[in-house]
């Protein structure tokens, strides 16, 4: 049997007293895009951060596997460039940092780690080009600080970007429609679905079936109280979009 | 009533030796009355030179001679100041009158450092500026040989119409020198002037500065004091707005590592109708050191529709650093729009995070977003040499965290 992508096994966090996953369980094998769908506050986004190495949470017992290897231990910037990349819900806005300078400290970090030397900075801009040309993103967007000023669009579409550029093998989307109209989710995910080359992984979160309309995952995890309490196939979310996240937990809807 | 007297100490009894040497007997007068002052003066509360001033130097030697420079501006025209006297130089550029005058250049006001450089003062560079003046002037103060007490004095006209980029740059010998270096900065009518302090002095050294601005209708200024060296630093900005839509951009950057101390004070005075000013102070520190930042806007009872806006940023790297800011609005005119902000802290944990995970190691993300701090103050340094001369300082300050 190869390898899984990414493996979760009995992960259990808490912050302060207040336990926020319960023992979650999942693997994503190479290649394949599995999505998680619950209901807010059912700790998805908490998974997200857990995964990405944010040092808010504690983590009281399990281990997560990134192509085998155990991250848990590792630094938020080791695990970024072994792999991992976090869409982030809500991309942070950096006053003074320009974008391009961002993406260039980026990817040399990437590279660096691959043993490679520090990238041109001709070779720089056509990946740059070419990473954003499906994306919509003009240059003045990129001539901002990062993320400064940006519509939730342009922020989820340069998310996206940083993905096509840094080339990771496990993406995590938390919530990547949030604040989308219709037409920028069909850009944003017409974005994700050209980096699904059969080896790379994808861990899409939403509450939306909506999402998965343009995104299809292989796997549907149903989360509820900080576990995953049911897994399917695409149809599992158009079940759940009918009979609400009550028919899955028992709890009443919020 | 009796007069209870002041116990001098050390440093202030050498100064008024060398007060009296220099035949300024009422200033030495003065200094045996009130002595230095204390943190009960509340222009020295936060920088309290009697504790802080622990002894004063020899007078420098006059004959010193220097060409060295401890900021290297590609382009740029330089004059040398060294221990107090102006030095050789080459032809002057297009638009550049040099001169000489005697004593302080600077308005008396009841402030001790001003004092002193006043009655210290014995050459003074005078440079009138007149129409769009190309290079850059640089003005490089000195002090060699050993531990010196050092006065300086320059008087720069820019005349009506007329632009000019100047830079002062403070360094010396590593010796525990005192010096005290004075600058009278007149922006002419319709004239753009940019004018930046840079002190380079040596980590034992104690520096005190003053530039004063007398600012003319529609004049423009920009000014950027940086203080990077010596183990004790004052730098006094005085801007006065005496033509309606004048206009300064104050700026000023206190850069403290283990052991420093570093105030910047301005005393603004906005004394005629229709002016503005955007006073912007930044301050980093890091180890057991402290960032002093002073900013007093004065809004004269004529002076209606004075636009001002004072802030106040400060970043701590550590647990041990302080940062101390204390604004003051004096306000007589009543249709004014004037204000005054301040934060201060460290890094922000979610800028990190964001950056981090991307891959960026967490000694590089911090070095950004030290970077992002400070790039308010250098961005608008627009020539491109001198810009990157700047950012070489705190390229430099930084590295040696």
């Amino acid at each position: 049997m190869t390898t899984p992508m990414l493996e979760i096994r009995d992960l259990h966090v808490r912050i302060e007293e207040r336990e926020i996953l319960k023992g979650v369980n999942l693997v994503v094998p190479k290649g394949e895009v599995h999505a998680i769908m619950g209901r807010n506050g059912s700790g998805k986004s908490t998974l997200s951060y857990v995964l990405a190495g944010k040092d808010d949470y504690e983590i009281t017992s399990g281990e997560v596997l990134l192509d085998g290897q155990n991250i848990l231990e590792m630094e938020p910037s080791e695990r970024a460039v072994a792999g991992l990349f976090l869409a982030f819900q809500y991309p942070i806005e950096i006053p003074g940092v320009a974008t391009m300078t961002f993406l260039k400290a980026a990817l040399n970090a990437t590279r660096k780690a691959k043993g490679e030397g520090e990238i041109s900075t001709p070779d720089f801009m056509r990946a740059v080009k070419e990473a954003g040309a499906s994306l919509n993103i003009d240059s003045t967007m990129l001539k901002r600080a990062l993320n400064v000023g940006f519509s939730g669009g342009e922020k989820k579409r340069a998310e996206i970007l940083q993905m096509a550029l840094l080339k990771p093998k496990m993406c995590v989307l938390d919530e990547t429609d949030s604040g989308l109209d219709i037409d920028a989710l069909q850009v944003v995910s017409k974005g994700v679905n050209a980096l699904r080359d059969g080896t790379r992984s994808m861990l899409v979160i939403t509450h939306y079936q909506r999402l998965l309309n343009h995104i299809v995952p292989d796997v549907v995890h149903v989360f509820s109280d900080g576990k995953v309490v049911e897994s399917g196939t695409k149809e599992l979310a158009l079940e759940l979009e009918a009979k609400g996240y009550a028919g899955f937990d028992g709890e009443k809807a919020a | 009533m009796s007069v209870i007297p002041v116990r001098l100490g050390p440093a202030e009894t050498k100064l008024i030796e060398q007060l009296q040497a220099v035949g300024a007997s009422a200033e030495a007068e003065r200094l045996a009355a009130v002595g230095l002052p204390t943190r009960r003066v509340e222009a020295y509360h936060y920088t309290d030179l009697k504790l802080l001033l622990r002894a004063v130097p020899e007078l420098a030697e006059g004959s010193a001679v220097t060409d060295g420079s401890a900021l290297a501006i590609a382009g740029a025209f330089r004059f040398g100041i060294a221990n107090g006297r102006v030095q050789a130089h080459g032809a002057a550029p297009a638009g550049v009158i040099v001169g000489h005058t005697k004593g302080g250049v600077l308005t008396t006001r009841d402030d001790v450092v001003t004092r002193l450089n006043g009655a210290f003062a014995a050459d003074a560079l005078t440079l009138d500026l007149t129409g769009a003046v190309a290079p850059v002037i640089q003005i490089d103060r000195r002090v060699e040989g050993r531990a010196g007490h050092s006065t300086s004095s320059a008087r720069i006209f820019v005349g009506d119409g007329g632009s000019a980029v100047i830079v002062e740059v403070y360094s010396g010998s590593d010796e525990a020198h005192l010096t005290n270096h004075s600058t009278f900065l007149q922006v002419g009518k319709g004239a753009t002037v940019t004018h930046i302090t840079v002190n380079l002095m040596s980590a034992k050294a104690t520096h005190f500065a003053t530039s004063e601005y007398l600012l003319g209708e529609d004049a423009k200024l920009r000014t950027l004091v940086i203080n990077a060296g010596a183990a004790v630093s004052r730098t006094q900005v005085f801007p006065r707005f005496a033509g309606a839509r004048a206009h300064a951009d104050v700026t000023g950057l206190n850069l403290v590592s283990d052991g420093q101390h570093a105030d910047i004070t301005m005393d603004a005075l906005h004394a005629v109708p229709h002016t503005s000013s955007k006073p912007l102070f930044k301050s980093i520190a890091r180890g057991r050191s402290k960032a002093v930042v002073q900013g007093r806007l004065v809004v004269a009872r004529d002076a209606q529709k004075t636009d001002a806006k004072l802030m106040s940023q400060g970043l701590m790297l550590s647990d041990e650093a302080e940062i101390l800011v204390k604004p003051e609005l004096e306000i007589y005119a009543d249709d004014v729009v004037c204000g005054h902000g301040s934060t201060c802290g460290q890094l922000d944990d979610d800028h990190l995070f964001y950056l981090v995970s991307r891959g960026i190691s967490k000694p590089e993300a911090e070095t950004m977003l030290v970077r992002a701090f400070l790039a308010e103050l250098i961005d608008p340094i627009e020539d491109e040499a001198l810009n990157a001369a700047l950012t070489g300082v705190i390229e430099g300050w930084l590295a040696k965290g």
